[in-house]
């Protein structure tokens, strides 16, 4: 199941960017509920999202959907009261719109984050700013280089016997004072660092950097066809109508407005099909073996 | 430390920016949009906020010491953002700024945000706590005279940086949830944040007292040893 992940990830970005967009601010509900159920659809398909994520996803569905209708008081169809507030339909619904908008774009933020690993975020700054880039790169070398230093520094105290886990005041005194060891001595290694990088030229010329991205023919029709499809969605939105206050009045089913929808389909599907795709050629390919 | 290295765009950015691009979007939301796309247009404002921060802060080239101080800095601020309920990422970014300066603060602000959110997971408020953390350490660059003085001084930022900053943080929540500014949700929100802002606060003010006296330290020693 590698086919999305493997794209350059300026076309990730491009598809993120379109679906993340369409489904945060079209208030579509026809296009919001597709938007989800394809978002869990492709976080269930590569395992992103486990029990609790799905757990915590529903929760925050639950408490965005009755939010609104306990807040909001506008709408014409009063359905009862509460503590003398009026409950009204239109507060409920778009209540629940806004639950199943929410829901969607965390589905599809957790499968970004999943699909971005830190070399793809530093491919796509290191155009834009490459001290930036190695600013980055640099920080992000220096997380892993804490937690394995953190280790040996309390290795090295415990052999030394200053370490103890016995009781709370020892531990936090012990873990303070390795901290402080490792800040020290990041700090110092860090100058030493920057000496060794001017004296290899630093600063002297443009600074390139390695990614293993290449623009593909894949990539092309893919940028391609979600700009194409994001553009049918955009002018279906446009010409359909979801007005919650005072009172419903959806105007989805026109053929605009269905072009459109279809469309946002499709590409909600986009990553799922790719990595069909990939798995029934692998299919093929070791039948063939 | 000239993060955008063509000067004219830099230039261009440092102007272009305030006096063109964001009224221009403020004006296109009032006439195009009529006023209901709230959130979309922060976003743009908040991106290119964060633009203008980066191509305006400093003009002078800085070298690769602080540059790799900066760095260092900003993956402890990450490194603090593994640890459960009391995070330590503003006390470590004003320190960071009353030492090297505004522009450092600005950058480990926002960059550790950009790079613990790899981890915890990014998304449309990646921009909003960006500029939220790189203003707390912008400002704190600025004030670091008093700051570096007195603890009082360094309590009471950490109290407004983190009260601010949970605000701030409120008004976005409310423009995603309703796609516009609501001040009963925004009043519900902030209610509802409440004991988050406790916290972030009290856990501002117990790092920056904690760390005020050994990192600060270490940076003067650095300081003073390397001339970073």
């Amino acid at each position: 199941m590698k086919g999305f992940e493997r794209l350059n990830p300026l076309s990730a970005a491009l598809y993120y960017l379109c679906v993340l967009g369409l489904s945060m601010f079209s208030m579509n509900p026809l296009m919001l509920v597709i938007s989800l159920f394809c978002a869990v659809l492709t976080c269930i398909a590569d395992g992103t999202v486990k029990a609790r994520g799905h757990l915590f996803a529903l929760i925050l569905f639950i408490v965005a959907a009755v939010l609104n209708p306990l807040i909001v008081h506008k709408g014409a169809t009063v359905l009862f009261y509460l503590n003398d507030r009026p409950f009204t339909m239109e507060a409920a619904v778009y209540g629940v719109t806004a639950a199943v908008m929410l829901t969607a774009a965390l589905y599809w933020l957790r499968s970004l984050s999943r699909v971005f690993t830190a070399d793809k975020v530093m491919y796509l700054f290191g155009r834009i700013s490459p001290k930036l880039a190695l600013l980055i790169s640099m920080t992000l070398r220096y997380v892993g280089l804490f937690k394995y230093r953190f280790r040996r520094i309390r290795d090295a105290q415990r052999a030394l016997g200053l370490y103890d886990d016995g009781n709370l005041i020892d531990a936090v005194r012990g873990n303070a004072r390795v901290l402080s060891i490792l800040i020290t001595w990041t700090l110092e290694n860090g100058i030493v660092t920057a000496e060794s990088m001017e004296g290899r030229g630093y600063g002297s010329g443009r600074r390139t950097s390695y990614a293993p991205y290449r623009l593909h023919g894949t990539d092309a029709v893919f940028m391609l066809l979600t700009a194409l499809l994001t553009a049918i969605a955009v002018a279906g939105t446009a010409h359909s109508s979801a007005v919650f206050y005072p009172e419903l009045n959806f105007d989805l089913l026109n053929p605009w407005g269905i072009a459109g929808t279809a469309a946002f389909s499709l590409l909600s599907l986009l990553p799922l099909i790719l990595n069909a795709k990939e798995a029934i050629r692998w299919r093929i390919l070791s039948s063939k073996v | 430390m000239m993060v955008i290295q063509s000067s004219r765009l830099r230039t261009f950015l440092r102007y272009a920016i305030p006096f063109a691009l964001i009224p221009a979007l403020v004006a296109v939301s009032a006439l195009v949009f009529e006023g209901q796309r709230y959130l979309i247009i922060s976003l743009g404002i908040a991106v290119l906020a964060l633009l203008l921060f980066t191509a305006g802060v400093e003009r002078r080239n800085i070298g690769s010491r602080r540059m790799v101080i900066t760095a260092i800095m900003t993956a402890l601020a990450v490194f603090g953002r593994f640890i459960p309920l009391f995070k330590p990422i503003t006390a470590i970014c004003v320190l960071t700024a009353i030492y090297l300066g505004a522009e450092a603060g600005f950058l480990c602000g926002s960059l550790s945000v950009l790079i613990s959110n790899i981890y915890f997971g990014q998304g449309p408020w990646t921009p909003f706590q960006m500029l939220g953390f790189g203003l707390i350490g912008l400002i704190a660059g600025y004030l670091s005279r008093p700051l570096m003085r007195s603890g009082l001084w360094l309590s009471l930022y950490g109290i407004v940086a983190g009260v601010g900053y949970s605000f701030i943080m409120d008004i976005w929540t409310v423009l995603w949830y309703a796609g516009r500014f609501d001040p009963a949700l925004y009043g519900t929100s902030i209610v509802s944040a409440l004991p988050f802002t406790l916290l972030y606060t009290i856990s501002n003010v117990i790092f920056l007292l904690l760390l005020r006296r050994p990192i600060g330290n270490k940076l003067r020693r650095i300081k003073i040893k390397y001339g970073v």
